[in-house]
Parts: structure tokens; sequence; C-alpha cells
């Protein structure tokens, strides 16, 4: 029986005083009773929007602007109000893509469900308590989080509840919106089996809307992919794994690869398993003579140091009153040679940023000694933070909040090249483009003259990458620093960072819960769990045959398009 | 609970800290009451020590140990012994302020909270209907109304009200001839007094209420909590009320406090024109006529309620938002 027939669909957004934008154009398809579909697209694809559209979500400015929307008969992309509120009931959910967010922190979970209980009254008021307990063990939660408020539990057990909320409706159209994206390397692999796994039982219709098509191929049976608001394709997942019809699928799926793998191949980027040395001798030593003889001017006078950190640990106080000091990082030591790259790699919590901290001198360790040559990082005052700010640069996460919106590229780009770097006037704005000609921003002019909202996250990342490299530092500290990119624009900023430890011999921390990033630009790697370090060694090595329990809990995380074939 | 006695606990500790100041400065100061006076009188020609005696005696300066001032001050704040009030001797500090006070926190108390309710309402109207009519008209003129100075608008509506239209009593709080008494008559009497203060000041704070509620409820209606309510097809009144004005709140609840706590000492101006015999007219009387002893009481009093409305928003906050119970 067909669910759901979407038939030839436009939406536009008409936002005041702006051109009009089209997001989704001539959307076609139909779902059947109890399908599970896939809709893949990066960022800016449309996805989203249509998702919204199909739950009856679209909101001004964005508006459907032709076609029908079918759900079990009724035409539901012009229903409105009291009507459209109805059908909310055993008729279309969602669960949004941030669902941390999408309780209402001053309400008990509890009183989540009963408003919902109270709005279509489906439930007798004996047996609501009752039918919320039995939703929250569907999704694995026990009773008690009922009369919890949503700030006392954690990002995936929210997730979880708000999956329960959208049960309650009894739906039988429910779209998940990106419903694992803003959570935890492990906890996202729980959630999506969870999804599956309710889908699987009760049977109902489910949209996964994601950005990731190793997610989607993995879960879903069947995929329909976006690109530009244009459904490009859309097929068995089986097939589009083996047999692609669209380019841009196929691009997509090139940006796929096992870390696990002998030889693991990017667009751009190859890493075989046999470049690893197998002697022992450290892959590092080439990296001095990498640094080109042209640019060894802005290097002269300045030795280069390694990073060492010995029995490192950090204690922070107790969040509460009676609570125990929580570890964040227990006796770690390790060593990155210039020029070397390391990759830190765990879940969240597991100490990966606080490191980070501790060599950039933002925290002081409670125990061991963090050093950068001959300083010791964790005594430095004032003037000596300032010296070790220019060795040492930060490549954040999220390159949209890490770039101050109301400055140029250029303004951005002079602040380092002229505290740092010593330059003026011209001869720091010719640093400044040079720069930006290093990470690939060309046009330089054009691009100096940009704002940061101008930019796409790939291209705001550049940036940040540019202005990390100002001051020449010799270490780099990537955090996460492609996690917020579109798939497709990750593998370009790995190769970018690739070539610049290469080419200026700068030493490289990558930090990163990715496996795959990791594999494709470090030599070297350290399994973090808890703050301790349970596996190290050769990237390639270690993610080819790990030892410890939690690197092949993350290996397992790590989606595979293949893996759905099982 | 433990929140509770936490805030208690907090609030006697800040109370504590603001009355020993309160002895404290005074004494930090140059001079004292009896050199004012005695500077006042010797421009009239020589003063004799007698005098300066007779002035001393009649003023009480303090005698023994600061630890024992210290003591009896605190007793004596305990015991609301605030001495007497030069100008209006013999009567006695708290005498008056007991006698004031009740105008003042009837009339701008009550004032006060009709602004806050009334205010918060029209933000929630003015965000639920964003960019209708509802909301352009109370956001405008909360905009152009809120901008108004107090006195300025006080003595407008005394103008035009009071003089020219005679609709209402110019000044004082109550008929000539009327006795302070609970008979419906004089309620009435004095209702009738209050129109003109209490119009002054909703017409200048409700603006701020109404543009306060309205953007942050603006800013709450976009939060994933407020979308989800709605796919999971909540009524629309309850996702407003219950979902994005329960959260909007919050903030304001600050603000809120603030001005509850400006209640008892922030009316000067307006109780100035319109001589409403409240605290802010006291105080004004007090400071224009050096009246030390009933200056520090006022003083004192002013920060004490400050600090009692805050707690009670702090206690309410609590309430209202898990997250700050931690």
């Amino acid at each position: 029986m067909t669910l759901l027939d979407v038939d030839d669909v436009s939406i536009v957004y008409e936002p005041r005083g702006a051109e009009p934008v089209t997001a989704v154009r001539g959307a076609t398809f139909s779902l059947e009773q109890g399908e599970f579909v896939g809709l893949v697209g990066e960022s800016g694809s449309g996805k989203s929007t249509l998702g919204f559209a199909l739950t009856g979500l679209a909101k001004a400015p964005a508006r459907i602007s032709s076609g029908r929307i079918a759900f079990d008969g009724t035409d539901i992309a012009h229903l409105d109000g009291e009507d459209l509120r109805r059908q909310r009931r055993g008729g279309f959910a969602m669960v949004l893509q941030s669902g941390m967010n999408a309780l209402n922190p001053v309400r008990t979970i509890a009183n989540h469900f009963a408003d919902i209980f109270a709005a279509h009254e489906h439930v007798p008021r004996g047996r609501r308590r009752e039918r919320a307990v039995e939703l929250v063990e569907k999704v694995e939660l026990p009773a008690s989080v009922l009369d919890r408020y949503p700030g006392e539990l954690s990002g995936g057990m929210r997730q979880r509840v708000a999956i329960a909320l959208a049960m309650s409706l009894d739906p039988r159209l429910l779209v998940f919106d990106e419903p694992t994206t803003a959570l935890d390397v492990l906890v996202q692999r729980a959630v999506m089996d969870t999804i599956i796994e309710l889908q699987r039982e009760e049977n109902f219709t489910a949209i996964l809307v994601s950005h990731d098509l190793g997610v989607v191929l993995e879960s879903t049976a069947r995929v329909l992919v976006m690109h530009d608001g244009v459904i490009v394709e859309d097929g068995p997942s089986a097939r589009i794994l083996t047999d692609p019809q669209d380019d841009y699928t196929r691009m997509l799926l090139s940006h796929y690869a096992d870390p696990r793998a002998e030889v693991v191949e990017l667009p751009g980027l190859r890493v075989a398993g046999s470049q690893i040395s197998t002697t022992g001798e450290p892959p590092a030593e080439p990296a001095t003579d990498a640094a080109p003889s042209g640019r060894a001017g802005t290097r002269t006078g300045r030795t280069r140091a390694a990073v060492v950190l010995d029995g490192v640990s950090k204690v922070y106080p107790p969040p509460r009153r009676g609570e125990d000091p929580v570890t964040a990082v227990d006796d770690v030591s390790f060593t990155i040679e210039p020029g070397d790259a390391l990759a830190l790699v765990g879940a969240s919590g597991s100490g990966k940023s606080t490191i980070a901290k501790l060599i950039t001198g933002v925290e002081r360790p409670t125990a061991g000694t963090v050093r950068l040559g001959d300083t010791d990082v964790g005594s430095l005052r004032r003037a000596g933070l300032r010296r070790l700010r220019r060795d040492v640069q930060m490549v954040f996460q999220d390159p949209y909040s890490a770039l101050n919106p109301l400055h140029s590229v250029e303004y951005t780009l002079m602040r380092p090249v002229v505290n740092f770097g010593g330059l003026r006037g011209r001869e720091a704005r010719r640093r400044m483009l040079e720069l930006l000609e290093i990470v690939g921003l060309t046009p330089v002019e054009q691009f100096a003259a940009k704002l940061p909202h101008q930019l796409s996250g790939g291209q705001r990342q550049r940036v940040v990458i540019a202005r990390a490299l100002a001051c020449d530092p010799q270490v780099i500290i990537a955090d996460e620093p492609v996690s917020m990119l579109d798939v497709s624009l990750r593998a370009g900023v790995l190769a970018l960072i690739e070539d610049l430890r290469e080419q200026w011999g700068v030493s490289l921390l990558f930090i990163t819960h990715d496996l795959l990033s990791a594999r494709v630009v470090t030599d070297k790697i350290l399994v973090l769990n808890r703050g301790r370090v349970v596996e190290r060694g050769e990237t390639a090595q270690v993610l080819r045959f790990p030892e410890d329990d939690y690197t092949v809990e993350l290996l397992d995380a790590v989606p595979q398009p293949g893996r759905a074939a099982d | 609970m433990r929140y509770l006695l936490r805030k208690i606990g907090l609030l006697l500790l800040t109370l504590w800290a603001a009355v020993t100041l309160n002895f404290f400065l005074p004494r930090m100061m140059p001079g004292s009451p009896t050199d004012a006076a005695i500077a006042k009188l010797a421009q009239n020609g020589p003063v004799s020590p007698a005098t300066r005696a007779a002035i001393e005696a009649q003023l009480g300066v303090p005698t023994g140990n600061i630890w024992d001032q210290y003591v009896a001050y605190l007793g004596n704040v305990l015991t609301l012994d605030f001495g007497i009030s030069y100008t209006f001797f013999p009567q006695s500090v708290s005498e008056l302020v007991l006698t004031a006070l009740p105008w003042t926190l009837v009339m701008v108390g009550v004032v006060t909270i009709v602004a806050f309710v009334l205010g918060t309402l029209l933000g929630v109207l003015a965000a639920w209907k964003r960019g209708t009519f509802l909301d352009s008209l109370p956001t405008l003129t909360g905009t152009f109304t809120s901008a108004f100075p107090y006195f300025w608008t006080a003595l407008l509506l005394l103008f035009f009200l009071g003089y020219v239209l005679q609709w209402f009593p110019t000044s004082g709080a109550y008929s000539p001839r009327a006795t302070p008494n609970l008979s419906p008559e004089f309620i009435a009497d004095a209702a009738y007094h209050a129109v003109l203060p209490a119009v002054t000041i909703l017409i200048t704070s409700l603006g701020g209420w109404i543009l306060g509620m309205r953007n942050t409820m603006i800013n709450t209606l976009g939060d994933d909590y407020v979308t989800f309510a709605e796919a999971n097809g909540l009524k629309p009144r309850a996702v407003a009320l219950k979902y994005a004005a329960r959260n909007a709140i919050l903030p304001n609840l600050t603000g809120f406090g603030l001005a509850l706590g400006g209640v008892v000492g922030g009316s000067l101006l307006v109780e100035r024109v319109f001589a409403y015999p409240g605290v802010g007219y006291l105080l004004y009387n007090a400071v224009t006529n050096q009246d030390f002893p009933l200056m520090q009481a006022l003083f004192l009093m002013i920060t004490v309620s400050v600090l009692v409305a805050n707690f009670i928003v702090d206690v309410l906050y609590g309430y209202l938002d898990p997250r700050t119970r931690r």
C-alpha cells in the first residue's frame, strides 16, 4: 500500500527583502507502508527542507510552491492549522537533528508525554503514565527518566526520549532528521541501532535524513540522493553501493574507505600500509629536508622542538559539591618529534581536548610535565605564553564559530602576521596573500576581501588553517578539523593539512574520533579511553590490527557502506 | 530544600554585611553632624563650647569603644530604633518611615507588578503574532513611551489631567479633610489620588517589559523544543505558553527582581512631583534637610528591600528553572 506519494514538489525560500531561492525542485517519489528509506545529501542540498515539508513543518520563509504531498490519500502540502494538527496523531512525526535541544528544559520528561497525550487525548487519563513507561522502555531507557529534567540526561538519552515522544503519536510515517549527528561516535551507533530495531518491530514507514551516505547505506533498504534541490538517484541501497547511476553519488561514495584496509584511498589522498616503515625508523626524519629551501628564511634562528608529555595528569575539581574530582587525563606520556604527525583518538570525554589545552598552555597539568623543546609549558607566565602561542597554533573544529563574522579574511589573517610575524604595511599584506595562496584560496585578492559568511565551510576551514600558519608555528593542533564539513570537502582539507606538514615541517597533533581521517594524515596514533592511553603505535598497524577492545569498538562505529550487505 | 536553605543563608550573610557597612561607612567619613551644625551657627558669630556641648547632648554623641557601639547599633536595628528625626522633631525615624512606607508599597508596588504582568502578557502576544498588528502596535508604542523621562511624564499628566481638565487631584495621597482609616470611602479617595502617579510609572515602565519579553520569546520560538512541540501536534496555546513563553520569562524575572527592589527607593521623582507622602518623598526631605538619622534608616531600608526582592526572585527562579537548582 502506498503511504506517501510525493508528486513534483518544489519548495522556495522567500526571505523578506532578498531573492527567493528554490531549495527543492520537482521532488517525486512514493513510499510503501513499512519502508525504511534514506534521504542523503550534503549541506544545502534541500534534504532537511524536504523532510520538514513531508511532516507539515515547512514554515515561512519556506513555502511549498508547487506539487502534491499525498499522505494516505490526503494532500498535506496545503493543509493548515487544526486540520494539520489532527493529522499528527497516527500520521507523521519527526525527530529533529539536535534532539539534545528538542526538549523543553523546564519540563520533566513525564510532562512532555503528558502534553502530547493531552493534545490528542488518544490515551485515557488513567493509562498515561503506564503508556509513557512503555514508550521509554522501547527506546531502552529506564522508567526513572520520566521524573527527570532534560538537563539531567546525557545527549544520547535525550535523543532517545525525543524518539519515544515521536513514537507516542503512533505515527505511520516517522522522519528522522540527522538523528545522531550531534552525538558522540559510540552513542551514535547505539542510537542508530535502536532506531533500526524499532522500525523493524513497529513497522512504521521511516525516512532517515542524513549527510552521511555511510550511515544511510548501512541502515536503510532504499536511498534517495539529493543534490542542489534535485533527487538525483533513487534506488535500493545494495545497487547504489555497487552500481551508482549518478556522478554525484559516485563522488560521495569515493569519500568512504575502511580505515582497516591495507591501502586507504580518498580523492587526492592515498595511504598504503606498506608505506609505514617496518624498520622502526621514525618517518618524521625526512621532514627536515622536506622544508623547501626557499622558505628557510622564515625559519632562521629557530630550532625545531619536540612536544614531550611526561606522565601528565589533569584532575578537575568536582563539578558539584560532594562528588568526586574528575580525572580528565591520567598519566599520559608521548612525544611528537619535529615534523611528525600524531593522532589522538577517542570518544568524547576521553581527554583529547584537555591534552590540547595542556599543550597550548590554557590549562596546567596537575602532575607531570608538558614541554616544547626546553620550555616547560606548565610553568609559563604571560610573556612566555605569548611566545608559546607563536609556536603552537590551533585549528578548531567548528569553522563557523572560529572566525569573527564581522572581520574580513584579510583582517583575520593580518592580526597574527602583524602581532607575531612583526611585519608591517606592504610586507604584511604580501605575507597575508601568500598564506591564502598556500591554503589554496585563489584568486587571493578576491578571498582577502570576503567576510566569513560569504565562504563555504571548507573555505572557512582553510582560512582557519591559514591563520594558524600565519605566525610560522612549529606545532599545529587540529581539533576535529573536518568533522563539521561535508564529506566531499573533507578530503581536500585533509590533503591540505598533509601537504603543509610535508612542505613546512610543522608537527601535527590531530585530534579526532574519525579513524579514517586519522589513518590518512598521521603516522602514529594514541587511543585514549577515559583519560588513559589504551593503545599506541603506528597508525596503520594499530588500525589494521587493533588489540584493545575500545579501539575495536571505535573502528566498528565507523560507518561502512558495504556493511549493509550482511 | 537544600537550595532554599543555601539561599536563606546567603541572604542573612548579605543582610549582615549591608547593616555593618551602614554602621561603619558614616564613621569613616570625615566630620560629624555636630561639626555641621556648629559650622552653620558659626556663620552668625562665635560659638561657645557650651553651645557645642548642648548640641552634642542633643544629638547623642556615641560613647564607649567602637565594638560596644556596634553591638548597641545592631540591637537598635533589630528593634527598629533609628533615633529621632532632625527635621520632624520630635517624631522618631521609625515612626516616619512606617507612615510613609504603606503609601509607597501599595502604590508603587502594585503598579510595578501590574506593569510586569501586563507588559509580559503583551510581549507574549506580540511575539506569538509576530509581524501582525498585535505585534507592531504594542512594540512601537512601548518603544515610544519607555523613552519618556519619569518626571516629564509626571509633569505632563499633572498639567493636563490635573490642572487643565481638573479630573484628578494634583497632590497628596488623600483629601486634606480625610483621616487615614480602612473605610471604603477613604480607600476610594486614596485610589483616586493614586491614579496620576501610578499611571506615570505604568506609562514609563510598561514598554520595557513588552520589548524584553517579546524579544526573548522570539528567540525561544526559534528553539528546537518549540518546533518539536509543534511537530508533536501540541495545541498552539500550549506551545506558546508552556514552551516558548515559559522559557522566555526566565531572564525577565531578574529584571523584575531589580524593579521590585527599587520600589522602596526608586519613585523619588514621581512622589516629589505629586507630593505623594511615600518613602521617596521622605528621602527627598531627609536629604535636603541633612536629616542624618532619617537618611541612614532609609538607605538601610532600600538596601534591605533590594536584597529581599532578589532573594524572592532567586527562590522563584529555582522553582521555575530546574537547571539552577543544582
